[in-house]
């Protein structure tokens, strides 16, 4: 810290530092820094919100965001007419209305509709690229997933022709790991593709729902994925759009499906002729893709590393608000090592993270088979009980002290999050007040416990124990909210 | 579909409240949304054979806005019906751009993109940020008053109205430059 006399007053008042404050992380010295000098000089809070937005903006926004009719004065919540649940049915039923339009009239009344030999039951999902279907095969009596491209690509002929050719070359990729691909409609008005239908949620969904995985289950999820890349690589193929919600996690069956192979392609053509119509989240593209280089396979080494990174944390490695500014900072920042998000993560995995989201393809990984095999030995070393937390973590704490840190922070962050939410295991913010050690709490801080890998039995009944305390101290009356499930 | 699903966000609660405006009772006003989302959903296919067709989004909030105009100024409520050619009718007439209902509806449309914007924003920052946003920025309230009512510097408060402040102007001229 050495802001001082030395600093002219133009230097610290220079509109880059306040933009740092609009978009930077709170939590870096830079922005600390800036906020402390802001609080001492009226002209660059003036600069702050002039930067924000000019005089117009903040005028036209006092005036439309002011309440109006139904809507709660002061809280700024505004009247729906309508709950959450019925808007989206009713949604539903308008996406289904679009989606009957390319069908032809089903056989049975329960169907949506009929896609030559396929019945469609119903949508599961609406993505950039298209909608994917649940089908039926009538002729080989299967469930399968049809993927239909979108009504707005599916009359570009260059996107019609990618989405052909590359489905037609991910069809070739047969493993374990990847969804197989067992038809491709390519002359039907609105083209399409039939699937293995996967029973199941994707891994974006997963973690969603569940905040971050294990380690085990990182490692798992992380070698299947791996598996299946190389394989495709093998073909010559380059998945290009390697994200959560493209990995499907089969029901009861500890095994990940790699999908969308290519697919991404079709949709850059769209991209380009239609100007403005960019799909998809930029979280998991590499700095190579951002910057509209050349890609090889090792592309796809960098966005598995964001999937890693993001079952570790929650959450993708470079976060911003606009998609341009994620792409930025994909480009030319330094992303925050996972083990400083989640304590929980060992060194091993941490580092082949930081390999896979180097910046120049040439330090990663050479091989998805390199980063396989590199992820098993993690794996048989985690089992074996070989690997130990991070170092690098709270100096030299053993397991279960840091797994206690743990349920520490969940029970802090629960109390009413105080800051931006954008940082998640950041110090707790200034309790208000201690959350109720509910039962609900401590089961599922059991159950976090139970499948971390390390303590030995001993700690556990150690742990045990200072539950047991912790549930007979009254604690004032809080919100509980879990920290990792902040979307609802 | 990201491009329908944030119109079907911003034009729901704007017909609603264009109905209600146009004197319509609650649940006249939800049949009106209805309505008038399902026909745009089903004039989707007509986009894709038109010649000269733009991108979709900007298509899309043009044919709604039509549709949506075109209905407030005829002189009584009408079923839109379900015939295909009726619908075509609508959204092929151009609307006065002088006229009452497109002045109202401009208006109404920025007030929904504002408060379509503002929730975005919301969901993503703390509740203690967002009121000391909504204190200060639409309140009106003195930033110097707030901060003390929250045991927070001046600065700090400055900060976070500024900050959600920009996020909501990036996430309106985002979707605005996709519209265009």
């Amino acid at each position: 810290m050495t802001i001082g006399s030395s600093h002219l007053p133009e230097e610290r008042c220079a509109d880059q530092r306040l933009y740092l404050l609009l978009d930077g992380d709170e939590a870096s010295p830079e922005f600390q820094q800036a906020a402390a000098h802001v609080e001492s000089c009226a002209a660059c809070r003036d600069r702050l919100t002039e930067l924000s937005g000019d005089h117009d903006h903040w005028q036209t926004q006092r005036e439309l965001l002011t309440p109006i009719a139904d809507d709660q004065p002061d809280t700024g919540q505004f009247y729906r007419y309508r709950s959450t649940e019925t808007i989206f049915a009713q949604r539903r039923s308008i996406d289904e209305t679009m989606v009957k339009q390319m069908l032809t009239a089903p056989s049975h009344p329960e169907m949506l509709g009929r896609l030559g030999r396929y019945e469609v039951e119903r949508i599961i999902g609406v993505g950039g690229m298209g909608i994917v279907l649940k089908g039926f095969d009538t002729e080989l009596n299967r469930p399968v997933a049809i993927k239909l491209l979108a009504p707005h690509l599916s009359r570009i002929g260059a996107a019609r022709q990618r989405f052909a050719r590359e489905a037609r070359a991910a069809a070739a990729v047969v493993h374990e790991h990847v969804v197989s691909i067992h038809n491709v409609e390519s002359n039907h008005a609105n083209p399409f593709l039939v699937m293995q239908y996967i029973p199941g949620e994707s891994l974006q969904a997963r973690v969603d729902r569940g905040g971050p995985l294990s380690v085990s289950e990182i490692l798992r999820i992380g070698v299947q994925s791996a598996s299946g890349l190389a394989a495709a690589h093998a073909q010559g193929l380059v998945h290009r759009d390697v994200k959560p919600a493209n990995i499907l996690l089969e029901n009861d069956v500890d095994r990940a499906y790699l999908t969308d192979f290519g697919l991404a392609r079709a949709s850059d053509d769209a991209s380009l002729t239609y100007t403005g119509i960019v799909s998809g989240t930029p979280h998991y593209m590499s700095p190579e893709q951002a910057d509209g280089r050349a890609l090889d396979q090792r592309s796809d080494l960098f966005s598995l590393g964001s999937v890693l990174y993001f079952m570790a944390t929650g959450h993708p490695p470079f976060r911003a608000e606009r998609p341009m500014a994620v792409l930025k900072r994909t480009c030319h920042d330094p992303h925050r090592p996972a083990w400083e998000s989640n304590a929980e993560i060992p060194d091993e995995l941490s580092d082949i993270i930081d390999r896979l989201l180097e910046k120049q393809p040439e330090r990663r990984f050479a091989t998805a088979l390199e980063l396989q095999k590199k992820l098993e030995r993690v794996l048989s070393d985690l089992q074996q009980g070989k690997l130990r937390l991070s170092r690098r973590g709270k100096s030299n704490r053993t397991w279960w002290i840091a797994a206690i840190g743990l349920c520490e922070t969940a029970l802090l962050a629960g109390v009413g999050y105080v800051w931006m939410t954008s940082a998640p295991k950041q110090e707790p913010p200034t309790p208000i007040a201690m959350p109720p050690a509910s039962t609900q709490s401590v089961e599922s801080i059991q159950a976090r416990l139970q499948s971390l890998e390390g303590p030995q039995q001993a700690d556990l009944d150690r742990l045990q124990y200072e539950l047991i305390t912790l549930e007979v101290t009254p604690f004032p009356e809080a919100d509980l909210k879990e920290p990792t499930n902040a979307q609802e | 579909m990201e491009a329908w699903d944030a119109f079907v966000e911003i034009y729901e609660p704007l017909l609603f409240r264009l109905a209600r405006s146009k004197g319509f009772q609650q649940a006249d006003a939800e049949d009106f949304v209805q309505e008038v989302l399902t026909a745009v959903a089903k004039a989707v296919g007509r986009w894709v054979e038109t010649e000269d067709r733009g991108t979709f989004r900007a298509w899309l909030f043009r044919i709604a806005q039509n549709l949506a105009i075109n209905f407030m100024t005829r002189p009584k409520h009408q079923r839109l019906g379900s015939g295909d050619s009726q619908i075509a009718g609508l959204l092929a007439q151009h609307p006065d751009p002088h006229g009452e209902s497109t002045q109202l509806f401009s208006l109404e449309y920025r007030r929904e993109l504002f408060r379509w914007a503002a929730e975005q924003v919301r969901l993503k920052v703390s509740e203690r940020q967002w009121r000391l946003f909504w204190m200060t920025s639409i309140d009106n309230q003195p930033i110097a008053q707030v901060a003390a009512e929250f045991g927070l510097s001046v600065g700090s408060v400055y900060i976070a109205r500024s900050r959600i402040t920009k996020r909501i102007r990036e996430t309106i001229q985002t979707l605005e430059e996709q519209a265009r």
